[in-house]
């Protein structure tokens, strides 16, 4: 009897478990629905509670997107994500296949330099660089962004890819260095290629990251309309629109910076989570 | 060896003299965010003085301090909730894990306006229709975006973003331990809870000091959300990072008065909050290397 009690317990702690889950993307899945619907409905609709029933209105999306050159800022936004996306590896890449296969004098204090610099907050480092862009003339240019994603990113991908490094076989390319290949050349040909599974994940994790950065982005790149991020955008629109009073168009905004990386999450997110957890942990 | 050699520029142009250069500035009255180091006026612990003696400094550190105990009690306490829950054999884990990353995902702009324009809206809320829906009209009533509620609504919210990511941390660390030492446990009589608190929490300590760590530093730097729910400085939400923003980068109309000294200390401030996290926990928690 006092067995069988036990068992029902343990049956019922199996659904029981389920609740916290379920609410818990629930609550995720009806808020944005509902947004979805609303950026759809117009705003006369969302304030009445009934969404949708004068049909599907495309055109708040179409407004948004010529009023408010969201064109433009989605270009911004690609390229200072994808410009650095790429540097990273360029600088991160050969610096973490050192730390990991070579020895020599100072390299645990290199590599602690790199650890102890991920967790160094970007506004101890952002008012001297800021400085340097004024007197430079950069202030309003997208390659501020550019630099800062690249170098703020840096510390981490070394991080990552050592570890990385580490479970690659240097065999092959040491052979080829036997053969008459230059290190360089056995790096880029070679080792590279072999580590493409963590580069592409730290990318991925790098990528996500950078586009939905907003301090720097706040810094450098509100205060003129032409190198506003995608972000940035959205809030300028926020704020025009909760004026205006116009919520249909407010919630298309919304969706359109959702949607990218959402719809990047549904075909790899099982990248993006080892790229959380796989080297460590960010700090 | 020359291959180091970007990444070492990158790291000493970028990190190492902007600190130094950082904590140089926090000692000084600067005319100009970019004007000359000559032109600089040394003024000592003036800047750090006069932040200790400002009541919207209390202020910032009172609200940072609000967001790192009640956030990160609640925080933690669901993340390792949910990793428990999906180490326990759950059917679909991979779909539940990712779903509930997701919100980590979004950029936080798109988020916060998700909460205050949908979740939190005074007409049509979600918050507000639900609570209406089962009788609880008290919980109705209440303006999220009032200034009363408005620092609730944003550590609800940005706790809501931030579980996620420290679920992805706990399942890491619980999915390291051997799956032998529960099966022993349940052979010898273990219940979920007993397995949970003599197994799982002792063997994740590690992972614990980590997320408690990780907590720190993101409490410490909270801007992103205080933007979001006060664009202009708000002694409700003013964060020491909003503080450094305003002081440094704020716009003219905000009446404040640029100063980029008391900002370069309050940046030094914030670095040696962060130092200060690191060493405590490795005190308090000391790593001890279990074999398992």
């Amino acid at each position: 009897m006092k067995k069988r009690r036990k068992i029902t317990g343990r049956r019922v702690l199996g659904v029981l478990r389920y609740i916290p889950l379920i609410l818990w993307v629930l609550f995720f899945a009806v808020a944005f629905g509902w947004i979805l619907l609303a950026s759809f409905s117009t705003t006369r609709e969302i304030f009445s509670n009934h969404l949708l029933s004068s049909g599907i209105h495309f055109e708040n999306y179409v407004e948004v997107w010529k009023y408010n050159n969201v064109g433009h800022y989605f270009i911004n936004s690609i390229l200072c994500t994808g410009i650095p996306c790429v540097l990273i590896i360029l600088i991160a890449a050969p610096a973490a296949y050192v730390l990991s296969k070579k020895n020599f004098f100072g390299k645990k204090l290199t590599f602690n330099g790199f650890v102890v610099g991920m967790s160094v907050p970007s506004v101890m480092l952002i008012i001297p660089i800021y400085c340097w862009f004024v007197r430079a003339n950069l202030v309003g240019h997208l390659i501020t962004l550019v630099i800062l994603y690249t170098a703020f990113n840096v510390p981490y991908t070394v991080y990552f890819l050592t570890a990385f490094f580490a479970t690659v076989p240097s065999a092959l390319a040491e052979a080829a260095m036997i053969d008459g290949c230059s290190e360089m050349r056995a790096l880029w040909k070679i080792m590279i290629p072999m580590a493409s599974p963590g580069i592409i994940t730290v990318t991925i994790f790098n990528f996500m990251n950078i586009w939905n950065e907003y301090f720097m982005a706040l810094i450098f790149a509100n205060g003129n309309d032409k190198i506003r991020t995608l972000s940035m955008g959205l809030q300028n629109i926020i704020t025009s629109m909760t004026y205006t009073g116009d919520w249909a168009g407010l919630f298309a905004g919304v969706m359109i910076v959702f949607l990218p990386t959402f719809i990047l999450y549904l075909f790899l997110s099982e990248k993006i989570v080892a790229g959380v957890t796989g080297g460590g942990v960010k700090g | 060896m020359g291959a180091l050699g970007p990444a070492l520029l990158c790291f000493l142009v970028m990190f190492v003299y902007p600190l130094i250069r950082t904590v140089m500035m926090s000692f000084h009255c600067l005319p100009s965010i970019s004007s000359r180091s000559a032109d600089w006026e040394f003024v000592g612990l003036k800047n750090y003085t006069s932040l200790f003696t400002s009541s919207v400094f209390h202020s910032a550190m009172g609200n940072i301090l609000k967001i790192w105990l009640i956030g990160g009690v609640a925080t933690i306490v669901l993340a390792l909730l949910f990793a428990v829950i999906l180490t326990s054999g759950v059917k679909w884990k991979r779909f539940w894990r990712s779903a509930i990353y997701l919100p980590n995902t979004v950029s936080a702009v798109a988020l916060s306006t998700m909460w205050l324009q949908y979740v939190f809206h005074n007409k049509f809320g979600l918050l507000k229709q639900l609570s209406s829906a089962v009788g609880l009209e008290g919980l109705a009533k209440i303006n999220w975006t009032s200034p009363q509620y408005l620092f609730w609504g944003m550590l609800i919210s940005y706790v809501y973003g931030c579980v996620g990511y420290f679920m992805l941390i706990f399942l890491s660390g619980i999915e390291r331990i051997p799956r032998d030492l529960y099966e022993s446990a349940i052979l010898d009589g273990a219940g979920s809870f007993k397995q949970f608190w003599h197994i799982t929490f002792p063997l994740i300590r590690g992972v614990f000091r980590t997320c408690v760590t990780l907590w720190t530093i993101s409490s410490v730097n909270f801007f992103t959300w205080a933007k979001m729910f006060s664009p202009n400085i708000n002694v409700k939400t003013v964060t020491p990072v909003y503080l450094l923003y305003n002081k440094v980068f704020g716009e003219a109309n905000t009446g404040t008065v640029l100063d980029a000294g008391s900002g370069a200390a309050l940046g030094v401030l914030v670095a040696l909050l962060v130092l200060a996290a690191h060493l405590i926990m490795n005190r308090i928690l000391k790593e001890e290397e279990l074999e398992y």
